[in-house]
């Protein structure tokens, strides 16, 4: 019963979130209703009993990625000047016949691809109870240094490459050059 | 299954006791009812507790400062002036509530009560001692510092939407601090969650004693170092001085909460003081001994096998000798934190990034390796039981 109230409660939240943030025209709330989103999606990760994942999810998603898009809509101007200084709007493809169907066909694409997926596992795991609870963190740690310790070291050498380029782009023009 | 508190209670006869005159008296199993209520009553005595705490936290903060300028602070409501808190409380609900024309309401409104909920959001791993602890969380170090930067988005906010300059360069500064300020306290706690290998707050408590040479700011030196970067990492991710940028009085007028009157200003405000709470208790959890007594009192078994207590009387002591020991380490600490703000100036902006990605960073990388290799050298053990190896050894050869 308890998981149930849980995942009502953190689906309508995600689900209610990903719509606000479609309708709302201001920039800053759809920013504020993605964070409500994904705290949804951490609180359906914790229904399913992964629990270092919904941790994670609030980590990076609540702490980094929401601070950082607030930053750079604050930085850019938002919504506030939706004209560039010729007098022509920046996006001018919003919401005419073009979008919608570039939309349509990509979700449609989209989502025909996920359900394969899910049809996968579905067609496996038929639907049934949730396995006892147990702590996933050790299983994860253990995995991404056997199994996928070649995807974990490649992702790290990414995040290094781009903490090395930021670090250059951000660095003062050396004086004569 | 995670232990919380009602794990805690079903231990007791009177517990199960309940529960089955319950389940009789309304026809179905009411464990769950049981637990529901616990956890409620629990959450609501703890986040009252809380802001008493945070009430009290500026009181504190008066007096202290008084006393370190010789000034007397405030001594006319109550005795020696303990409920002025209260007074301002009164004061600021009275207060007309007053939102800028041009501000962004939606934001001006949710931005308080963001800071307040992912300040109470952290109350539920907090270690107050062995059974009092909401939810002991396998993820919860983890968990705690996701919910706590959910301050940062509403510090950011508040100053955003206010529409003000000093209200935006305030919500600016303090968004940069507290990303900033995360990576070298995440980093010193690990050092710490790799030693006593676990990530909920009772492995890292169990894995201490109740000695201070059994506290891992004293188990190898990379810990001790640790120890002081957590610390002033602790102290600008709360936003106090000398750190205290974000609302800088003599530059910003008062930073992000320039344009918020009455109770919105005294959410951000009871925010701050309970956030400097859960952090010294972070602190006193990770690297103090947490909730652990000297001699073992905190089990109750000394006390049951000596005195011939009844078992249950006995732990219950223990429980609340073990609240007793992290209450008191928490407000020393805390005691610490308002000295230090009222004794040191506040940094500049581009010292304030200096210190963190060019001194505490680096130093906060080398204690982790440290105490990884530390943990792979010597076993795990702590300074003092390898000296009394070889103080066993050299005895022993001669």
């Amino acid at each position: 019963m308890f998981d149930n109230i849980l995942f009502i409660l953190s689906a309508s939240l995600t689900v209610v979130g990903a719509f606000s943030v479609v309708l709302t025209k201001n920039l800053m709330h759809s920013c504020v209703y993605l964070l409500a989103a994904l705290f949804g999606t951490a609180g359906l990760y914790a229904t399913l009993g992964a629990d270092f994942l919904a941790a994670t999810q609030l980590v990076v998603y609540v702490g980094g990625v929401v601070i950082l898009m607030l930053f750079a809509v604050m930085l850019t101007g938002g919504d506030q000047d939706k004209e560039n200084k010729f007098g022509i709007t920046k996006v001018p493809s919003m919401g005419n016949f073009k979008t919608f169907l570039a939309g349509g066909v990509s979700a449609l694409v989209i989502a025909l691809v996920v359900l394969r997926l899910i049809a996968n596992v579905a067609k496996q795991n038929p639907q049934g109870e949730l396995p006892e609870f147990t702590s996933s963190v050790v299983a994860i740690g253990t995995k991404l240094v056997t199994d996928h310790v070649l995807a974990f070291e490649i992702s790290s050498v990414l995040l290094l490459g781009a903490l090395v380029g930021a670090a250059v782009i951000a660095r003062p023009a050396k004086r004569g050059e | 299954m995670n232990s919380t508190i009602v794990s805690y209670l079903s231990q007791f006869e009177g517990h199960k006791k309940f529960i089955s005159i319950l389940s009789e008296a309304l026809g179905f199993d009411a464990t769950y009812l049981v637990a529901f209520l616990v956890f409620f009553l629990a959450s609501f005595i703890v986040v009252n507790v809380m802001a008493l705490v945070g009430g009290l936290g500026t009181y504190a903060e008066r007096k202290i400062s008084a006393d370190i300028q010789m000034r007397q602070g405030p001594n006319r409501v109550g005795p020696y002036g303990l409920l002025q808190f209260l007074a301002d409380g009164v004061k600021m609900i009275t207060k007309e509530d007053i939102i800028p024309r041009n501000a962004d309401k939606l934001l001006f409104t949710i931005a308080p009560l963001m800071a307040l909920v992912g300040v109470f959001g952290s109350l539920a791993v907090v270690p107050f001692s062995s059974g009092f602890i909401l939810t002991d969380l396998n993820v919860g170090v983890f968990y705690l510092i996701g919910v706590s930067s959910l301050v940062g988005v509403a510090i950011f906010l508040g100053g955003y939407s206010s529409n003000s300059k000093w209200s935006m360069l305030g919500g600016m500064r303090g968004a940069s601090q507290i990303i900033s300020y995360e990576v070298p306290v995440t980093l010193s706690i690990l050092a710490i969650v790799i030693l006593a290998g676990g990530l909920s707050f009772s492995t890292l408590v169990e894995a201490q004693g109740g000695m201070p040479h059994q506290w891992y700011i004293l188990h190898n030196p990379f810990t001790f170092i640790g120890f002081f970067v957590f610390f002033i990492g602790a102290l600008a991710e709360t936003n106090r001085a000398p750190f205290d940028l974000p609302e800088a009085e003599s530059e910003l007028v008062s930073g992000y909460h320039t344009e918020y009157t009455g109770m919105r200003f005294g959410f951000f405000a009871l925010a701050e003081y309970i956030e400097v709470f859960v952090v010294c208790g972070v602190a006193a959890a990770a690297f103090l001994g947490g909730y652990k007594v000297p001699f073992d009192l905190g089990t109750g078994d000394l006390l049951v096998n000596t005195l011939h207590l009844p078992p249950i009387i006995g732990r219950n002591i223990g429980q609340i000798l073990q609240v007793g020991s992290f209450v008191t380490k928490t407000l020393v600490l805390y005691y610490i934190v308002i000295w230090i703000r009222w004794t040191f100036p506040r940094l500049r902006v581009d010292h304030l990034m200096t210190l963190c990605w060019k001194y505490l960073t680096p130093i906060a990388l080398f204690n982790l390796v440290g105490c990884a290799v530390w943990l792979y050298a010597f076993d795990g053990q702590s300074v003092w039981e390898l000296l009394s190896h070889l103080g066993g050894a050299s005895s022993g050869g001669h």
